[in-house]
């Protein structure tokens, strides 16, 4: 009995072992990398660890692309686009949820069949609507179409919808209105989802590659994906070089989602999931 | 805060939920909505509150119409069967949510909401989460947080039925007692008699939707308006003779005799009655003549609960215990003048006398 139940959390452990390493490797992969000196990088057998670490590939492709400016592009897009669709998903989740208003269901089916609409296919209108706009190769470009989200909206409705209705009354006889409702209960209630959904969105965001190839072309408006890509066509295949870029353009994300675990693990015991 | 309730109506699609009441409720006083499940009592209430617009009709407050008023403009204070807590607040966040809304000065509503929660004796678990707490203690909570902002009336959605037995008696005292030192007009839902007759100053019997009976507590059981509210109200259930009105006497179905009681009643000779009795009101006396057969008893304490058959009816009555009786035995038994009705069978109306 005990035996079997302890064998079972080794074999558990050994796949989430195994787990990590298949996630974790190319991270290391590309970090080990970009510490190498090109004639290293393309030995064979490969070392794992450089012998002599060094950072001039960084040095290298911070003075060949304008990393810090892409950096400072992403940021300011990935910002905008969380915080725009963050409102615009709230507002509309508690309006499909809470608010009473005639062909209020009919509307939201007709949205959520409009998520079958392929992007793709939205490409191009909105590339046309962009550029009517006079507002090709902006920064406001990349965060106009991605301002709102069905699909968000829909698992945010899903939740609100949750929450009873007599929590809803309460406020309301407690004098509060729709709005405070929102903002001083129904929105901490959701902090979890919340949490959830501001991190996709962001993750989204900030790895957005196609559309702003489009709809950039000057140097000083491109984001990190698209400067990577720039970059990779302008070095060729020094492969510690690339590593390097990559690693400046991953390295916020990681960084965020050091944070953003943690900020996950409150929002869950905050919302009061344990009991 | 007197109110007043005219033709009032709520409809949903074809169900009437309420139906053409009209009633005035004396202020200060607890007012218990009475009935069995799906009466409308529920509907009542959340027009009172406010939540649910009416079909027709009006509502007064004092003599205010507030009839088209938002819940946020009618001062009431409501708690919902679920007591509907706040779960991201603590208990003492909870209870100034009201205040919060309002404006009122931060040290000002946390003082206001502590004197509260002393008053409903929570005060020690002021910094917990709704879900920390057992049943009895959100509920008090639940009418802390909607009494702290003073409200002209205080509405109570069956508070009581998710406590065990002994907690829902303690609760019941304490919620008279906390209406009693509040002095705020209260209506009290239940589906309960018993707790309905233990805790409040009127009741408002419902059925389907319409009032049945509106009075002082004791009224209903004494003076019952319908079979239904007679039927209703009291424990053990009110002794029904099915029979017809025969010669100034009831002639129950399946029996022979003609049952005369101290009562006066004006009927129509050959009318379909039902003869209800309390249980105290049935007599063992030796003059008393009318033959029962014993069908059951059970021993409690001085009294005997005795359950006798007249024709194809049963009868329950409370005798001395320290008369031996068996089974089978022939008993006689008479009754009062108090406690004894007579209603039309069909429609249930009483005969006064
Ligand atoms: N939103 C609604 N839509 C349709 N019918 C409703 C609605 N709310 C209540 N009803 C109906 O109105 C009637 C009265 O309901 P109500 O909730 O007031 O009963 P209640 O007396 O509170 O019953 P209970 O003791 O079970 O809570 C019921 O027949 C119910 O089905
Ligand atoms: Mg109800």
């Amino acid at each position: 009995m005990k035996n079997t139940e302890r064998n079972k959390k080794i074999i558990l452990y050994v796949i989430l072992a195994i787990g990590a390493f298949i996630m974790f490797f190319p991270f290391f992969w590309m970090i080990v990398t970009s510490l190498k000196t090109g004639f290293e990088a393309n030995k064979v057998p490969p070392t794992i660890f450089p012998a002599k670490p060094t950072l001039d590939n960084y040095v290298y492709a911070l003075k060949t692309a304008p990393f810090l400016k892409y950096f400072k592009n992403s940021l300011i897009v990935t910002i905008f686009c969380v915080t725009i669709t963050m409102f615009n998903t709230i507002l509309a989740a508690f309006a499909f949820s809470k608010m009473k208003f005639p062909g209020r269901d009919i509307i939201f089916a007709a949205l959520v069949a409009m998520m079958m609409i392929p992007f793709e296919m939205l490409i191009i209108t909105n590339y046309s609507t962009i550029v009517k706009f006079g507002l090709y190769d902006t920064i406001i470009a990349l965060i106009i179409p991605f301002t709102s989200s069905i699909f968000y909206t829909y698992i945010l409705r899903n939740f609100f919808m949750s929450v009873p209705d007599s929590l809803y009354h309460s406020a309301k006889i407690d004098g509060a209105s729709d709005w405070q409702f929102l903002w001083e209960i129904l929105v901490p209630i959701a902090k979890p989802s919340l949490v959830t959904i501001a991190l996709l969105n962001a993750i989204a965001c900030w790895n957005s590659f196609l559309w702003s190839i489009l709809v950039i072309n000057s140097t000083e408006n491109r984001t990190l994906p698209f400067g990577l890509f720039a970059f990779t066509n302008e070095t060729g295949i020094r492969y510690e070089r690339l590593m390097a870029g990559a690693t400046i353009v991953v390295l916020p994300m990681i960084i965020l989602f050091l944070f953003a675990r943690k900020s996950i693990v409150t929002g869950v015991s905050r919302g009061g999931l344990k009991g | 805060m007197r109110v007043k309730v005219q033709n009032l109506t709520k409809r949903f699609g074809e169900v009437t939920a309420v139906d053409n009441l009209t009633a005035e409720f004396e202020s200060g006083k607890l007012i218990a909505l009475l009935g069995p499940s799906g009466c409308g009592k529920t509907t009542m209430l959340n027009m009172l509150s406010g939540i649910l617009p009416v079909t027709e009709g009006q509502i007064f407050f004092d003599d205010k119409d507030v009839t088209d008023l938002t819940p946020d403009k009618r001062e009431v204070g409501l708690v919902f069967q679920n007591y509907a807590l706040y779960p991201h607040m603590t208990v003492l966040e909870n209870i100034c949510f009201p205040l919060k809304i309002k404006k009122v000065p931060k040290a000002e509503r946390i003082e206001k909401a502590k004197e509260f929660a002393k008053m409903v004796h929570i005060e020690e678990y002021l910094n917990r989460k709704p879900k920390e707490l057992s049943g009895g203690q959100q509920q008090r909570v639940a009418i802390a947080r909607a009494l702290v902002k003073n409200p002209k009336l205080l509405l109570l959605d069956e508070p009581l039925s998710n406590l065990d037995a002994k907690l829902r008696v303690e609760m019941r005292e304490e919620i008279r007692r906390i209406q009693r030192e509040s002095g705020v007009t209260t209506f009290f839902v239940t589906h309960d008699q018993e707790e309905a007759s233990a805790i409040s100053d009127y009741i408002m019997l419902m059925k389907l939707g319409e009032m049945q009976q509106f009075d002082k507590t004791r009224n209903l059981y004494n003076q019952p308006a319908n079979l239904f509210v007679a039927d209703f109200i009291g424990s053990p259930t009110i002794n029904q003779l099915h029979g017809i009105y025969t010669e100034g006497g009831i002639k129950v179905d399946g029996d022979n005799q003609i049952i005369k009681t101290n009562n006066k009643w004006q009927v129509e000779e050959g009318s379909r009655v039902v003869l209800a009795s309390r249980a105290e009101a049935i007599t063992f006396n030796d003059k008393d003549d009318i033959k029962t057969k014993v069908v059951e008893y059970y021993l409690s304490g001085k009294d005997t609960l005795v359950n006798l058959k007249i024709g194809s009816y049963n009868l329950r009555g409370y005798i001395d215990a320290t008369k031996a009786i068996k089974i089978g035995d022939n008993l006689n038994i008479g009754f009062k003048k108090e406690g004894v009705f007579l209603f039309d069978e069909l429609t249930g109306e009483r005969y006064y006398e």
